[in-house]
């Protein structure tokens, strides 16, 4: 249905923030993204320059690791939070390796949209994302309305 | 009453054994009887005297009498003189009236005279008076014939006066034997009346012992013995033991045998008190694990055990009479004493725990119980303290505190492992899984070596992900840190599921999957995805292995408190030999021959795992043909109205 109302391209075109400490699960992310026909990708492995990034590069999606030295996922969520305009819809997937249910649980009560274990099917994420960004741009499509 | 004080103790004891109301009978009968003798003798001496008058009377009538026939003859006579002088017959008139009244006189006296000699006398009177009047008859007869009598009369008057002579002397002899006699009465009716008046006065005396003797009975027989027992039962009240009593047998002496067995009662019981009492002291004199010892109003030390010897180090003649604050270190001695005895007052007892000091110095940590001791009007008679030497406990307690600790720590510190182990070793995974999938993906670009080199690869992650995730399980469970969320499930639900979830698996290995479910339903207690969990690993192998049979079979069997859950299959089966590895981790019974099925290793173990942390217990048995799978899970408490029949396992063909 919202095929019908969301170009593809449109999707494709948004902006997407990874952020991971491990290199290698960075390098899939980007190669699924890019295979998935994404374009405006970021990727950061140190979380500590995250939230510049996040303000910088004003994404649309947010990818995000939570268990990473020095600053965690967790306290990103939280700065994301602060930063976010109230009105504002940018969802943030958190892909973890913590697979308990309260880091489950602390995740998506501190502003998580969606929440996948590690290690994760890659078309499962794929879709998820898609399916974030079509809220997303649904979403400003009805504040413009 | 005391025998000594009785005259005569037989009869002393006689008389205490009576009843109250015999001796009271006897007090008031003893004046009246006495009373009614003396009116009895008082009659029968005054009959006497009356009978003694009528004697004395009688006697002077025998004296009138015998005048009387006396002057009769003697007139008779003189007339008859007279006559025969004159013959004139009035000289006659006389001697008519003799004849006429003398024999009535005689008559007279013959019944009247009692006595004996008189009797004899009136005998000669009458013979006398006989001739007498038998002489004057003759005297007239001769003189009525008119001739001359002169002659014949003449003697025959002398004769006639001589005769009445001798009457007169028989009459005198009468008359003083009467005299006599008559004294003789008198002398009797004084005799009477002296007899009765002594009887009268020996009557008062008797009486009036009577009445003393009625008072002295009374007063030895229940006023005395009444006295005495008042005294008993003073001494009685003072606690004191009553002298044992002869036994009488009246209501005063039964009470005073009451109140000696009382008495005697009272001591056997006071003695036993002080047995007790003497015990309980020796029982608080030894104890050594407990410090005992008492304290007056104000704290000074009146008594000490040896518990307290044992731990304070004091003896007992050094710390008498000092002040328990002694055992108080410097930081508290100033206030602490005085506040524990304010709550112990206020509120009846204190405890407290904490330092004390020993005689030498050295430091103990005590328990502490104060107790108010208060008399029966509640006044403060001072305080009992009991203190126990705590150190070594509060030790061991820290020392357990501080494992206790240690282990919480190392729980955690398992589970934050486990945790870490769990996302290290995922992350790695993620992206050889994650490429490998992208590479998959792609496969069409690569050659065909190429291709199952991708395969290998991401079958290989997904099993190290399978063993990953079993490990983590097992590990889960055994460290404790799984929660299980234990309910009431109905059997019957679990198969419906199992059947959903399963019989893709079983179909797919070419296999019917039979399920004979319970019939009533039975509800189980079990965490629902756990369970499931366990059936899915049993039914799984039960497929993977069978690769000659025809079915797998799920059954169940209900118990009293718990229901068997089987899973069968008629497979080649397991040698016994090694069944009791079947739940081993890793140990998948001859890597070789089952190498071509896909597994952990881990299915059985977690299935293990998982049962008993349900409360439940996991086998095997080997059948005729194929193998058996089994575990139970409890069944909720329930009425024992109907006794859970074995439901035999009917293996019936459900389409």
């Amino acid at each position: 249905m919202t095929a019908q109302l969301i170009d593809p391209s449109e999707i494709t075109s948004r902006r997407i923030l990874a952020i991971d400490d491990e290199q290698a699960n960075v390098l899939l992310l980007r190669n699924l993204l890019e295979r998935e026909g994404y374009s405006d990708i970021e990727c950061l492995t140190d979380p500590g320059s995250a939230l510049q990034t996040y303000i910088d590069f004003e994404p649309d999606l947010v990818l995000l690791d939570l268990m990473m030295p020095e600053v965690d996922g967790f306290q990103l969520l939280e700065a994301f939070g602060r930063y976010d305009r109230a009105e504002e819809f940018r969802p943030v997937l958190v892909l973890t390796a913590d697979t308990t249910l309260q880091a489950r649980r602390r995740a998506l009560a501190l502003g998580a949209k969606d929440f996948v274990a590690k290690p994760f099917d890659v078309i499962e994420v794929a879709l998820r994302i898609s399916n974030l960004l079509e809220t997303r741009i649904l979403y400003e499509r009805l504040r413009k309305a | 009453m005391r025998a000594g004080t009785a005259p005569i103790p037989a009869l002393a004891r006689f008389w205490a054994d009576r009843p109250l109301a015999v001796k009271g009978l006897v007090v008031i009968v003893l004046p009246l009887a006495v009373l009614l003798g003396s009116l009895v003798s008082l009659y029968l001496a005054s009959n006497a005297e009356t009978r003694a008058e009528d004697d004395v009377r009688r006697a002077f009538a025998i004296q009138r009498d015998t005048y009387q026939v006396h002057a009769l003859l003697a007139e008779a006579a003189a007339g008859v003189r007279g006559y025969v002088l004159t013959g004139e017959d009035r000289f006659l008139e006389p001697y008519r009236k003799a004849q006429e009244d003398v024999p009535v006189t005689i008559a007279r006296l013959d019944s009247a005279i009692e006595d004996t000699i008189v009797r004899s006398h009136f005998e000669d009177l009458r013979l006398i008076e006989r001739d007498k009047r038998e002489g004057l008859r003759e005297i007239v007869e001769l003189a009525e014939g008119g001739m001359d009598t002169s002659g014949e009369v003449e003697p025959a008057l002398t004769d006639n006066k001589l005769a009445l002579d001798e009457l007169r002397r028989s009459i005198d002899d009468i008359q003083q034997r009467e005299a006599v006699v008559l004294d003789e009465r008198r002398a009797r009716v004084d005799d009477v009346r002296r007899g009765f008046l002594i009887l009268t006065a020996v009557s008062a005396l008797v009486g009036l012992l009577g009445s003393l003797s009625a008072v002295y009975l009374f007063s030895t027989g229940i006023v005395r013995r009444v006295r005495r027992l008042e005294g008993d039962a003073q001494a009685l009240a003072k606690g004191e033991r009553l002298t044992e009593m002869p036994e009488e047998a009246d209501e005063v002496g039964r009470l005073a045998q009451r109140l000696v067995r009382a008495s005697a009662l009272l001591r056997a019981r006071e003695d036993d008190l002080r047995a007790s009492e003497e015990r309980f002291r020796l029982v608080i004199e030894r104890v050594r694990d407990y410090g005992i010892f008492a304290l007056d109003p104000k704290g000074i030390v009146t008594s000490w055990n040896l518990g307290a010897e044992r731990i304070k180090g004091w003896r007992a003649e050094d710390i008498l009479g000092r002040h328990f604050s002694s055992f108080y270190p410097p930081e508290t001695r100033e206030y602490l004493p005085a506040q524990m005895l304010e709550r112990a007052r206020k509120s009846g007892s204190a405890e407290d725990e904490g330092w004390r000091i020993r005689k030498d110095g050295s430091r103990f940590w005590a328990n502490v119980v104060i107790t108010a001791l208060r008399n029966e009007d509640g006044e403060l008679q001072g305080f009992a303290k009991v203190t126990r030497d705590m150190t070594e406990r509060r030790r061991s307690e820290n020392a357990l505190r501080t494992a206790r600790e240690e282990a919480e720590a190392a729980s955690r510190a398992k589970s934050e492992f486990l945790s870490r182990t769990s996302h290290e070793l995922r992350t790695p995974l993620n992206a050889i899984l994650g490429f490998g999938q992208l590479l998959e993906i792609d496969e069409e670009k690569f050659g065909k070596s190429h291709r199952e080199a991708i395969g290998q690869i991401t079958k290989a992650g997904r099993h190290l992900l399978a063993l990953i995730n079993d490990l983590l399980d097992i590990s889960s469970i055994e460290a404790g840190g799984t929660d299980l969320k234990i309910e009431e499930i109905d059997l019957n639900e679990l198969f419906d599921e199992i059947r959903a979830l399963a019989s893709p698996i079983v179909a797919s290995a070419g296999l019917s999957f039979e399920l004979s479910q319970p019939e009533p339903s039975v509800a189980v207690l079990a965490d629902r995805r756990r369970v499931m969990q366990v059936l899915l690993n049993l039914v799984g192998n039960a497929a993977k292995y069978n690769r000659e049979g025809t079915f797998v079979r799920l059954a169940c069997r209900l118990r009293d408190t718990d229901v068997e859950v089987r899973v069968e299959d008629d497979g080649p089966g397991i040698p016994v030999d090694v069944a009791e590895r079947l739940f081993t981790p890793f140990d998948r019974l001859g890597q070789q021959d089952r190498a071509r099925v896909e597994g952990t290793g881990l299915g059985l173990a977690l299935s293990k795992s998982l049962v008993e942390s349900m409360g439940g217990r996991i086998g095997f048995e080997p059948l005729d043909q194929g193998s058996r799978f089994w575990f139970s899970l409890l069944r909720p408490d329930q009425a024992r109205d109907t006794p859970a029949e074995e439901q035999p396992s009917a293996f019936e063909d459900t389409p």
